[in-house]
């Protein structure tokens, strides 16, 4: 018998209640995101009954410890505040497991622990693999699950999963990605595998697909009769605070931003409408737009379409900071990219000859991540045949973060008795109509991960595209005779002269954030 | 009803009617830094004037999540006078610690017997395309009626204020069928238990609760002799989800029987001290599940018992208050289906408890 109480009560799948599984348990990423998005769920009354959560690391702790630890970071993030009657309720079910990721024996206790539990809990064996460990450990972890049996599902209860959760990076090149690809498909199987891409569970992420086929007044508009060009804007203003130039500086922007986040956010876009809502249903027309991707296979078409840059000394919010060669952690000799911009163009029917430009970078004047999909001009007749012609194109904003909502800008005309036009937006803020927080990325993602629903994960073949697209422009950086200049701008500008002049060449500007 | 008892607290500016939209106009014009935003009109209507200014206090509360363009409607039908009052104002709030977020609110005070005021009122005064959510507060009078209803998006009501529930809901059905289904009815004392449900599914994705609700032998619901209408709803669930027919009740004790012809006894105890919803209580012969409220505790206990295992949890529980109901309400929106899936049963037994 299935639960029948679960019917309709909640418009979601249904997650299952399990045991979650964290690798890299003493880390921030689990302190600062993982626990508190489960704690967030117990406080909303979201998290299945009876969810165990084992912290799977390699430091000397004790499940006290590591309870304090989490209680402490969770008072100071949790997007719901900290209810101690919450808390103490979910960390009766949080434990601690010390062992060595590379420790076979470590893994075979893990399996004994989990038995133990599921039997004295009485569940069926549901387990939640998350690997939230540096990436050098990814194969270890795996193959060892596999080794102590713990990646395939109890045979004995019927409807039981194993599944696992990989965060990004997901492999550092095409070649590492396949590899990494056949290391987890030989552990999991795909269906059961959950690539994190923490931006896909992001409200407005998800309301792009909303927007774009819940209203009928922009599906008709959406290609290359009426759109000129779209742009796609990841803007930070931190630089490498905190330590985080050790690992920046082996990535790039490239590599961290674009490869995953903004190609997935370019193929919501972009994507054909899919068949139906299942995860392959949308998964199968997003990796479509990866394929379509005109592949920049050259040195000299990576010169002319991707731009990257460092910032140099400079200031922002009035206080000096310093280069990304001085940076903390940083080889002063780095060739790694702070800044990129890429013109992309999806060979498809509907995109021909519609650029995508993303761009990416540290120390930028403030902190944004917005799509905006620029409009074809009207006629030049009637009011563009005007001297002047009419102020600007209509351009639909998409805000990710901060400030997350959308926006329209049309034309209209001043008030009087001279016909003057001024653009004016339409502006719809998520934070002013729905006042209530929304859910963290992570909150909504690991419920899909319990409820085995895989719509905001990347596809292997998803992944494996994206990074084909990137390595085509990795490998003109760093492995051909004469690379791409690296250009320089300074922190607290809005990027290098370089990437101004990509769009120049094709006669547009970048939008002002 | 004496003008004296009748409050205007924090309603604002009183204007005249004819003029609303031009007094809104000013407000607006006189503060730059706010933002006015609205996603729904929400009409609040009472016929006990005395609730205009506390209505008030609510919808500053409610705006703090759900930016609307608030209209309080007050009926005074015992009035000699025939008059209509009304004032304006603004509740403000502030988003991420910045932006001045306003919801602009009209009241009315309408006074004597006249024949569609209450209507034209409420259409004269909406935001255009905006959906219209109303908040029907206490019984349902002969001013519920079809030219109204017919252009509700959202109907809010709280059956446990009812002294005739069956009565009210066969009124209900009525609308809903002119309506053409159009109208969503969103019942408070169905919203006072929507933890307890969230609790008891959550139990059951255990295999020995699910395994067991076959065999439930008992079911036993403790509330507070003023919310038996929210009991009712949560027992018609209970019995929906499971298969179970109503064969026979004598006063608050339930015959239930099941698909496959077993028998399952229901009981609805009171207990005035306990919280409104206080106790739901499923009992096989091998497995108890249990879910329960102190008075005035902002959480649920969740237990499962059985020889093999048990389970203790604790969850959030839901308000007590209206303005938090309703706010849970507007936050989850949709359709209510499960609520017009399980009211076949709950009229059933409605008729078993108000025929007579």
């Amino acid at each position: 018998m299935s639960n029948p109480f679960r019917e309709d009560l909640v418009s979601r799948n249904r997650p299952e209640s399990c045991t979650v599984v964290i690798f890299g348990a003493t880390g921030d990423l689990t302190h600062r995101k993982l626990v508190p998005a489960l704690y967030n769920l117990a406080a909303d009354g979201e998290l299945p009954t009876g969810v165990q959560i084992i912290g799977f690391a390699r430091r000397d702790w004790t499940d006290e410890s590591f309870r304090e630890g989490l209680e402490k970071l969770n008072k100071e993030v949790s997007r719901t505040g900290h209810d101690d009657a919450i808390w103490k309720s979910l960390a009766s079910n949080i434990s601690y497991h010390q062992s060595e990721f590379q420790d076979e024996d470590g893994y075979q206790r893990l399996a004994e622990k989990l038995d133990r539990i599921d039997q004295e809990r009485g569940a069926k064996g549901n387990r939640l693999f998350y690997i939230a460990s540096a990436p050098e450990y990814f194969d270890d972890i795996l193959l060892n699950l596999k080794k102590a049996g713990l990646s395939q599902p109890n045979e004995q209860a019927a409807g039981c999963w194993s599944r696992v959760i990989v965060e990004k990076p997901f492999g550092t090149t095409l070649a590492t990605a396949q590899h990494l690809n056949e290391v987890v498909n030989g552990t999991f199987e795909e269906k059961d595998t959950y690539r994190i891409d923490h931006y896909l569970g992001k409200e407005t992420a998800q309301n792009i697909m909303v927007l774009r086929f819940a209203n009928a007044i922009f599906e008709p508009l959406w290609n290359k009769e009426f759109i000129d060009h779209v742009q796609i804007t990841c803007a930070e203003h931190l630089g490498m605070e905190g330590g985080r130039g050790g690992y920046y500086d082996t990535a790039g922007a490239l590599r961290d931003m674009v490869q995953n986040h903004l190609l997935q956010l370019l193929s919501l876009v972009a994507m054909e409408p899919p068949t139906d809502l299942s995860a392959d249903g949308v998964r199968d027309e997003k990796v479509k737009v990866l394929r379509s991707l005109r592949q920049w296979n050259t040195p000299e078409l990576v010169a002319q379409n991707v731009v990257r840059a460092q910032y140099i000394g400079g200031t922002i919010n009035g206080k000096e900071v310093p280069g990304y060669r001085e940076e903390d952690r940083v080889n002063p000799e780095s060739t790694t990219e702070a800044y990129v911009a890429v013109r992309c163009l999806i060979d498809t029917w509907r995109w021909s000859g519609v650029p995508f430009y993303v761009r990416v970078g540290k120390r930028l004047p403030k902190k944004a991540t917005e799509i905006s999909v620029h409009f074809k001009e009207t006629p030049s007749v009637l009011f563009n045949a005007l001297p002047g012609g009419v102020p600007d194109g209509n351009v639909l904003v998409i805000r990710i973060q901060p400030d997350e909502g959308i926006s329209l800008r049309m034309n209209s005309k001043l008030p009087g008795t001279s016909l003057r036009m001024e653009p004016v937006k339409m502006d719809f803020h998520y934070a002013t109509s729905f006042g209530k927080n929304s859910p963290e990325a992570y909150e909504r993602l690991l419920l899909d991960a319990m409820a085995g629903d895989a719509t905001l994960f990347a596809r292997r073949d998803e992944v494996e595209e994206a990074w084909r697209f990137i390595d085509h422009i990795e490998n003109a950086w760093h492995e051909s005779e004469q690379p791409p200049e690296m250009a320089e701008f300074p922190a607290g500008s809005w990027g290098p002269r370089e990437a101004d002049d990509l769009l120049d060449r094709d006669g547009r500007a970048w939008r002002r954030l | 009803m004496r003008e004296e008892m009748i409050s205007t607290e924090g309603l604002g500016k009183k204007v005249e009617v004819s003029s609303i939209p031009l007094e809104l106009k000013k407000l607006w014009e006189q503060d730059e830094a706010s933002t006015n935003a609205s996603l729904m009109n929400l009409l609040v209507y009472t016929e006990d004037p005395t609730k205009l200014s506390q209505n008030s206090s609510v919808i500053q509360d409610l705006t703090r999540d759900n930016a609307c363009r608030a209209v309080l409607i007050a009926m005074d039908r015992d009035s000699d006078d025939v008059s209509i009052d009304s004032w304006i104002t603004a509740h403000c709030h502030l988003t991420n610690g910045r932006k001045s977020v306003c919801s602009e609110q009209v009241s009315f005070l309408l006074k004597g017997k006249s024949l569609g005021r209450l209507r034209n009122t409420v259409f004269s005064n909406l935001n255009s395309d905006l959906p219209l959510v109303f908040w029907w507060q206490g019984e349902l009078s002969d001013l519920f009626e079809e030219r109204l209803y017919r252009l509700l998006n959202r109907l809010i009501i709280d059956s446990t204020s009812w002294q005739d529930p069956r009565k009210g809901y066969q009124l209900l059905n009525h609308a809903r069928v002119e309506s053409r289904g159009r109208l969503t009815i969103q019942d408070l004392a169905w919203t006072r238990s929507y933890h307890f449900r969230l609790a008891l599914a959550g139990l059951c994705d255990d295999p020995i609760a699910q395994n067991n609700l076959n065999k439930i032998e008992q079911l036993q619901i403790i509330a507070q002799s003023n919310q038996k209408t929210s009991a009712l709803l949560l027992m018609a669930w209970v019995a929906a989800r499971l298969d179970w027919k109503l064969k026979d009740s004598d006063g608050n004790v339930f015959d239930f029987e099941t698909k496959s012809g077993s028998s399952v006894h229901g009981a609805l105890e009171f207990d005035d001290q306990g919280a409104p919803i206080s106790q739901l209580r499923l009992q096989a012969a091998d497995c108890q599940l249990d879910i329960s409220r102190k008075r005035d505790s902002k959480y649920l206990s969740h237990s499962l018992q059985s020889k093999e295992h048990q389970i203790k949890v604790r969850g959030p529980a839901d308000a007590d208050d209206d303005q938090g109901l309703v706010a849970s309400q507007l936050s989850r929106g949709g359709k209510n289906s499960l609520f017009l899936h399980i009211l076949p049963v709950f009229e059933k037994i409605l008729d078993s408890q108000y025929s007579a």
